[in-house]
């Protein structure tokens, strides 16, 4: 398994917990990671809004960065999945390919539409499978209830995505049980987690943060997963603005997905940046009950 | 499924009567069915075999008329286009509730007049220049190309799934909701249609840029009139008409602005960018816990290789309208 590694903004600054902790997943699963340099940023599901055509063409010349070198990205957050995958799509219309490929074949720089644009949970669920993983558990999270954190732009539009379903996903909760831990199903699971509108319309915004939380905890989670480092912002970075929207402290832990495999497959807090999320991990952690609490 | 096969089904239906003063409960049906049968089929015979007394809407039976919209095992659909037997396979029961972000009036019926009022808010209607009526001053027919721009949006038979399923309405009740704003497009993208201008001016405000971009509206809709994309399409459109007006408009802006410069988000410019220096300092809190965590916030991102590139390909395209012209 050898992959262009697409780590998009996030992981590349506040969320650099994340990168950290897929480089060691993926060091484990002997999955190469192919450093692209000249990534540039996906647009996020902002920069469409402002130009839609400038957003295409900068995610072609992404595509076509990986194309060069035979190779297919590997995304690690939902909304570089959903960004990526849109304008690919975006591409094959007549119309907008002109526009791009005109802007595109000034820089010498030929897409012809063909990279395919996978997340690390499509690899984990689909390429590595659980049942290999759960073989290479070392340290089983046993006792630990997890409610999955999709994102939406991992799962919609399914057509245009060819996600696994819109609204009844399955490969996360798998992956979960595969590393021991017990994966909660509750509706928010594949809702939207307010950071879009964090920044626009706060009130809002963490409401809709308080309410997935909540919702996670009502049917038994010690902890959320999510493989999108903007939910991780929304969810954990600014879940004291959603405690106070609830009006209590929801005092949820939140983990990058590949921080969840790492713990089952022996990594320490630290090596996963564990230290580095707001919301303290160390009680979930304690649950697992073979990890020592770290200090 | 092979037809013929039988499933045991039991099915939890909301029931609720305000007029007796009793609480929301679920009531417990169990029926034998076809894996094809539709939920509507099967609450029809639980209102005519078990219990005459549960209300719900219906008409068509055909996906037509969008009376039948509710909530099967939580998501949004018409209950006579869903059928039981993938329902059953993935919970092992179907619980049928009446649709979100509207009040219940009795069980599975809901009172849609905060669904309407939006439509209304719209202007659902053609606004032409009675100075120039038709035939003369505005083209009377549209070029198919023109049609191709919102041929999606006339087959919503405003069912209100795409509402019920809303994040956005349910956290912010002055949000228009996935079909106004839908039908809203059809009207700005029309060129017969005079008041283009003013409506995308006047549904900015708390209006269009509280949308989430969660697409559960697109996957909610029975007819695939894809909201979600067209309140993007409305979104571009506004600010290449009248720019940055709104809190919403200028965090694209901004961000648009904010990648030009080294190729990845530089994340607390961005702040800046879409609140303004006042607006800054209210981040500051959060921005001094962040700090305690993540201290490289604080530092510019390194600019990509090849940064260039992405200069020349805004110089190309910055100033592509909506349509790419």
């Amino acid at each position: 398994m050898r992959y262009a590694y697409y780590p998009g903004c996030v992981a590349q600054e506040s969320g650099k917990e994340l990168d950290l902790s897929t480089r060691w997943v993926c060091r484990k699963l002997g999955i190469e990671l192919v450093e692209v340099p000249k990534f540039s940023c996906c647009g996020s599901g902002f920069l469409d809004e402002a130009n839609l055509t400038l957003n295409v063409a900068l995610n072609a010349r992404n595509l076509a960065l990986a194309e060069k070198q035979g190779l297919d990205i590997l995304t690690i957050c939902s909304t570089c999945q959903g960004m990526l995958s849109f304008s690919n799509l975006q591409y094959r219309k007549p119309e907008m390919k002109t526009r791009v490929d005109g802007a595109l074949g000034q820089l010498g720089i030929h897409y012809s539409g063909q990279t395919k644009v996978t997340h690390l949970l499509e690899v984990l669920a689909r390429s590595v499978t659980p049942e290999k993983l759960a073989g290479l558990v070392v340290r089983p999270l046993r006792g630990l209830k997890v409610g999955a954190f999709y994102g939406c732009h991992l799962l919609r539009p399914a057509d245009e995505l060819r996600s696994e379903s819109a609204e009844e996903p399955h490969s996360f909760e798998e992956i979960i049980r595969a590393l021991g831990a017990t994966p909660v199903y509750y509706r928010g699971r594949v809702m939207c987690c307010g950071f879009p509108i964090l920044f626009v319309n706060p009130a809002s915004a963490n409401r809709i943060a308080a309410h997935q939380i909540e919702d996670a905890k009502s049917h038994g989670a010690d902890a959320m997963a999510t493989p999108c480092p903007l939910c991780h912002i929304s969810l954990d970075g600014y879940q004291n603005h959603a405690s106070k929207a609830a009006g209590h402290d929801l005092d949820m832990p939140i983990f990058h997905l590949p921080q969840l495999v790492g713990l089952a497959l022996g990594a320490s807090p630290e090596e996963l940046g564990l230290p580095r999320h707001l919301v303290a991990t160390e009680a979930a952690i304690a649950k697992i009950g073979q990890v020592a609490v770290p200090a | 499924m092979p037809t013929g096969e039988l499933l045991t089904i039991p099915f939890d239906v909301y029931r609720y009567d305000p007029a007796d003063g009793s609480t929301p409960r679920y009531a417990r049906y169990t029926l034998e069915l076809a894996p094809h049968t539709p939920v509507l089929t099967a609450l029809l015979r639980i209102r005519s075999e078990i219990d005459p007394s549960l209300a719900l809407r219906y008409s068509c039976r055909s996906a037509i008329c969008g009376s039948c919209a509710m909530l099967v095992n939580s998501k949004s659909r018409l209950a006579c286009q869903t059928q039981v037997g993938p329902e059953f396979a993935e919970h092992g029961r179907i619980v049928i509730d009446p649709m979100s972000n509207q009040p219940v009036i009795r069980d599975l019926v809901v009172d849609q007049s905060p669904f309407w009022k939006e439509y209304e808010r719209i202007v659902p209607h053609l606004i032409l220049d009675p100075m120039h009526p038709m035939p003369e001053g505005r083209p009377t027919s549209m070029s198919p190309a023109q049609v191709a721009r919102f041929e999606e949006t006339p087959r919503c038979i405003a069912c209100g799934s795409c509402y019920s399923a809303c994040p956005a309405v349910a956290a912010d009740p002055a949000f228009p909701g996935p079909m106004a704003l839908a039908k809203l497009y059809r009207f700005v993208v029309d060129p017969r249609d005079t008041a283009s201008q003013d409506r995308l001016m006047r549904i900015q405000p708390g209006g269009l840029w509280t949308c989430l971009r969660c697409h559960l509206c697109t996957s909610s809709c029975p007819k695939d009139v894809r909201p979600s994309e067209r309140i993007r399409d409305l979104k571009e459109m506004a600010i290449a008409a009248q720019g940055a007006t709104e809190r919403g408009s200028r965090h694209a802006v901004g961000f648009k602005d904010n990648i030009a410069e080294r190729g990845l988000l530089n994340e607390s410019k961005l702040v800046r960018q879409t609140d303004g220096i006042v607006g800054m300092i209210g981040q500051i809190p959060q921005g001094l816990r962040m700090l305690r965590r993540k201290p490289e916030i604080l530092r510019a991102p390194h600019a990509i290789e090849g940064q260039d590139e992405v200069q020349r390909i805004y110089e190309l395209l910055e100033d592509a309208g909506e349509d790419g012209t």
